[in-house]
């Protein structure tokens, strides 16, 4: 079975691959034409343009890098959170470890609307409003429950010995986790990394009601709100702004993809 | 409540942990010598390079600066920085939204803050007034007509003069429709944007908004799902915003669209052109509701009345000796007659919009804050009939 | 560390459970657990303190702005739970989520199968399989109302060419059917890469083994694949149904949540921010609601913690 030929399942996979991308297509298709035809659903751009790239190019590209700036500063966050902790609950004598699991589910569950009215206040207080730290705080606040229980789950499917051993030779807490836990769990850290990168790069909610200022510090969720007005919608360059915003992180996800297959792996999976 | 108290002491503690990882805070600006005026201006569209952007600038007071701050809704961010003390210096607000505003004590008596309201085109200065006291001002104001292409009315044979009333609106669509167009294009969508497009309709039947189960409602709302029903109003006016069913207008061969006096330079680049909404009737053409922002001074906690001053010259000078600037930088209707009429001259394209402009009606100057539930009530029955149910 | 030096203060003189608790493993799992909890604490427990406070409040804006919302009790509650929009809106939210899930897992596990074969291009094109994850809702949204248009769609053409007539999918009674299907699409990525790992996880030989026992495909994917995917399996499915609940944008910028596609997180933001038809700011009541969210949240989170239980001790 392995020596037939596998051609016909290519065939498949690219006709469900353009089924999947098709919307994605769209997208491309109207970033190409002109407004007056944007609503006749031709297949292919007939009313050719190129302005709506035009104008993108001079506006959006600082929105881009506060997005990526954002985007990397909470996979940071996220890490430094979430893998001490996951050490802590799989292999230390951490008097919560059985409820966290709980918590963290219960965590991921309130609703954004409810999380960005608290924060508003929140950061008020703490002088964070329209700062991007503040920002990179709050878009963490969506990764990092869900990056805790990957990272724990795979822990706990660590040989138990070989901490054991290492306690034994003497090594700190510190070194065990620096120096053996942090290396096994590469593809984890990928995984939840890329994870907590869409996340942020996708965020609007919390942009929208934390991040208010002017200016080019707006992520680029924002920045596509430049052609949004009260009464008039400028799909062409919105949809050219969304076409350029796609390709730092699809060239991020074609990366990280292979990383990604090894890393839920073993998270996901409990001996 | 003790819940703030608890905030306050988290707030302490995580401010001690943030700084410390982060270096995040700088020094908060509570100084009294502050010279940046905060503008929360719902204009995203336009970019520093725009003419409203520099109208702007040009109009921060002397040894002062404004930093506008963009969003495309102004009302909820509004709503949160006026509770948390942290409200911007001047806002702009949509204008349904100014009575709702009052009565949560979200901004201040611009009289009494120094702002200027002499000179207004009457009925215009009125809308921002709630309890006879002045809490908005327009700097330029849109409404609504009927717009159609000149080309497909003449190889229908429908003369646009004869469109006097629904009935022969009615006509004119239904002919357009049998010689192989398309009939018209409006937005239903179920935010107030669909209520600011059925009122012509609702108040050209002689709708009174304090009696939104009358006869006239209904008249209104069965003209417009019978369009939809017939097929010579696209199905996704019940989604469409106006934006939308503008570029649905312009796509195909729609004959007619609804739609405002914002797209006037876009329609006249096009040749489109438009005439007053009809009523039911005949006679007048219906009444439309007046659209556009208000400017604003919000209500701050802790007052500092230097700063309340050079907001209100700011107002002044965007309202005052700048206004024609202002309006025809948004191609807004400037609010004063003698500007009006100037703004004219240059925007030749707004012509056919002076009159219906300065009848324009507010939608909540009778009703006050009870607009908001009445226009909920109307959106929600617009949205039933449209989806035929 | 820190942990390391203060666990050297503690003396035996001290008493037993104190030492205990203070023993020098406790105070290391601490240490190490100490971001995540100060982070929890901080950036979990205001939100949900301040929602509760809200929904047992009468906010109105002006409320809300002043601070001096007069205490209500249970009356919010009461009134939410009576209104019969409510036992809708939780029917069609249960309809959505449910709908959703189900069919993504299926999708996205029969997808993960057929990439885990090996043939040209399978690796890129499962790479590429996951870009429509990328898109700013606000794009994906209004891509799929456009395609969805029932006078225009390409969705409608499509059909055409087989002889069906157009659908008005965005109707108010095939609304809820309309978002089930793009929100479905958008959810696809995410079961996919999470059950292809599972798969990527499954050993070989069992395959081999099952192959020599003369175990046909179908039997293989229902003896072998399925039962060890099922710890995967749990946690697609917690997560899909978490993400699911919690769903506005994508419903928001289709329908703007009419007819048959509100679901509770919708109507909790049109109460929220004054949206859609909504346009009081109704906070009290959308924290009610946002409360109620948690609780079916909550009551899906037992089910796992039991099921992911039983796993473990079979």
């Amino acid at each position: 079975m392995r020596h037939r030929p596998t051609w016909w399942k290519t065939v498949i996979a690219v006709v469900l691959t353009m089924v999947m991308l098709f919307p994605m297509y769209w997208m491309v298709n109207i970033s190409f034409t002109q407004r007056r035809s944007i609503r006749s659903a031709d297949l292919w751009p007939r009313d050719f343009t190129l302005a709506n790239y035009g104008s993108v190019f001079r506006t959006q590209l600082p929105y881009l890098g506060t997005s990526l700036l954002i985007a990397f500063s909470v996979v940071l966050v996220t890490l430094v959170v979430a893998l001490p902790a996951a050490y802590s609950i799989s292999f230390l004598d951490f008097a919560g470890a059985r409820s966290m699991n709980f918590v963290l589910i219960l965590a991921q569950m309130i609703p954004a609307v409810v999380m960005s009215l608290g924060f508003y206040s929140l950061f008020n207080d703490l002088g964070l409003l329209d700062s991007i730290p503040g920002l990179i705080l709050a878009d963490s606040t969506l990764s990092i429950p869900f990056a805790v229980i990957l990272q724990t789950a795979f822990m706990q499917t660590m040989p138990k010995s070989l901490i054991e051993a290492a306690k034994i030779d003497g090594a700190s807490n510190w070194r065990i986790f620096t120096q053996i836990v942090i290396p096994l769990s590469r593809n984890t850290i990928v995984t939840t990394s890329l994870f907590a990168f869409l996340w942020a790069w996708s965020d609007f909610m919390f942009a929208s009601t934390l991040n208010p200022g002017g200016g080019k510090l707006r992520p680029i969720t924002m920045g596509i709100y430049d052609f949004i007005s009260a009464n008039n919608e400028e799909w062409g360059p919105l949809m050219a702004t969304a076409v350029l915003a796609s390709v730092p992180t699809a060239v991020l996800l074609l990366v990280a993809q292979k990383y990604v297959a090894a890393g839920v792996t073993a998270g996901a999976i409990k001996d | 409540m003790t819940f703030n108290n608890t905030r306050k002491v988290v707030a302490a503690i995580s401010t001690l942990a943030i700084c410390g990882s982060l270096a995040a805070c700088g020094s908060s600006n509570s100084a009294a010598d502050d010279k940046n005026l905060v503008f929360l201006d719902g204009y995203p569209q336009y970019d520093e390079n725009s003419a409203w952007a520099k109208v702007v600038q040009k109009c921060a007071p002397e040894g002062y600066t404004v930093e506008r701050q963009l969003q495309d809704e102004t009302m909820n961010p509004l709503t949160t920085a006026v509770k948390e003390d942290n409200a911007p210096d001047i806002a702009m607000i949509d204008n349904p939204t100014l009575p709702s505003a009052v009565d949560a004590g979200m901004v201040v008596d611009l009289e009494a803050a120094g702002v200027k309201t002499d000179g207004f085109n009457e009925g215009i200065i009125d809308t921002g007034k709630v309890d006879g006291v002045q809490y908005g001002i327009s700097y330029g104001i849109n409404t609504l007509g009927l717009y159609y292409k000149p080309d497909i009315l003449e190889k229908a044979g429908v003369d646009p003069a004869s469109i006097t009333d629904w009935d022969s609106l009615n006509a004119a669509i239904e002919k357009v429709v049998n010689a192989g167009y398309k009939g018209i294009t409006f937005s239903g969508i179920a935010t107030e944007e669909g209520v600011f497009q059925y009122l012509p309709w609702f108040w050209g039947a002689g709708g009174d908004l304090s009696k939104p189960d009358s006869q006239a409602a209904q008249d209104a709302r069965d003209l417009l799902a019978g369009w939809v029903s017939k097929g010579w109003a696209p199905k996704s006016s019940t989604t469409n915003n106006q934006s939308a069913a503008w570029d649905v207008f312009m796509s195909e061969d729609y004959a007619f669209a609804e739609n405002g006096s914002w797209q006037a330079q876009s329609a006249t680049e096009k040749g489109y052109e438009v005439i007053a909404i009809p009523s039911k009737d005949g006679g007048n053409s219906a009444p439309v509701p007046f659209g556009g922002e208000f400017l604003v001074l919000p209500y701050h906690k802790t007052a500092n009345d230097a700063k309340q001053k050079a907001a209100a010259e700011f107002v002044n000078c965007m309202t005052g000796e700048n206004l024609l600037e202002v309006a025809e930088s948004i191609g807004y209707l400037a609010p004063k007659d003698d500007v009006l009429e100037q703004q004219l001259k240059d925007q030749t394209y707004l012509a056919d919009w002076a009159e219906s402009a300065s009848s324009a009606q507010g939608r909540t100057t009778e009703l006050g804050l009870k607009y908001e539930s009445i226009s909920s009530g109307l959106s929600q029955k617009l949205q039933d009939a449209l989806n035929q149910k | 560390m820190s942990a390391v030096a203060s666990a050297k203060i503690v003396t035996p003189s001290v008493p037993g459970f104190v030492r205990r608790w203070f023993s020098k493993s406790r105070l290391a799992a601490f240490g190490f657990a100490a971001p995540l909890v100060v982070y929890l604490l901080l950036f979990y427990v205001s939100p949900l303190v301040q929602n509760v406070s809200m929904s047992l409040h009468r906010y109105t804006r002006r409320t809300f702005v002043t601070g001096d919302a007069p205490f209500t009790g249970l009356d919010v509650y009461r009134e939410v739970l009576s209104s019969s929009e409510f036992w809708v809106t939780l029917g069609q939210t249960l309809v959505f989520v449910f709908a959703s899930i189900v069919v993504q897992y299926a999708l996205g596990l029969a997808l993960a199968v057929f990439f885990n074969q090996s043939f040209r291009l399978s690796g890129f094109l499962r790479g590429i399989f996951l870009v429509p994850w990328l898109l700013p809702p606000m794009v994906s949204g209004t891509t799929w109302q456009w395609m969805m248009d029932a006078d225009n769609g390409i969705l409608n053409r499509f059909l055409g060419l087989f002889g069906v007539d157009p659908v008005w999918w965005l109707q108010a009674d095939n609304s809820l059917w309309a978002v089930i299907i793009a929100n479905i699409w958008l959810g696809i990525p995410f079961n996919l890469v999470i059950l292809y790992s599972g798969l990527q996880n499954i050993n070989g030989d069992l395959y081999e083994a099952a192959s020599i026992d003369g175990c046909n495909g179908w039997q293989r994917f229902w003896r072998i694949t399925f039962p060890l995917l099922r710890p995967v399996t749990l946690i697609t499915l917690m997560l899909g149904f978490v993400y699911t609940l919690k769903t506005v944008d994508i419903i928001w910028l289709m329908t703007q949540g009419t007819g048959t596609s509100q679901t509770l997180a919708t109507w909790a933001y049109a109460l929220a921010f004054a949206k859609g038809s909504h346009m009081t700011i109704q906070y009290s009541e959308a924290s009610v609601i946002g409360t109620i969210l948690i609780l079916v949240a909550l009551a899906f989170a037992f089910v796992y913690l039991w099921a992911q239980r039983k796993e473990e001790e079979a």
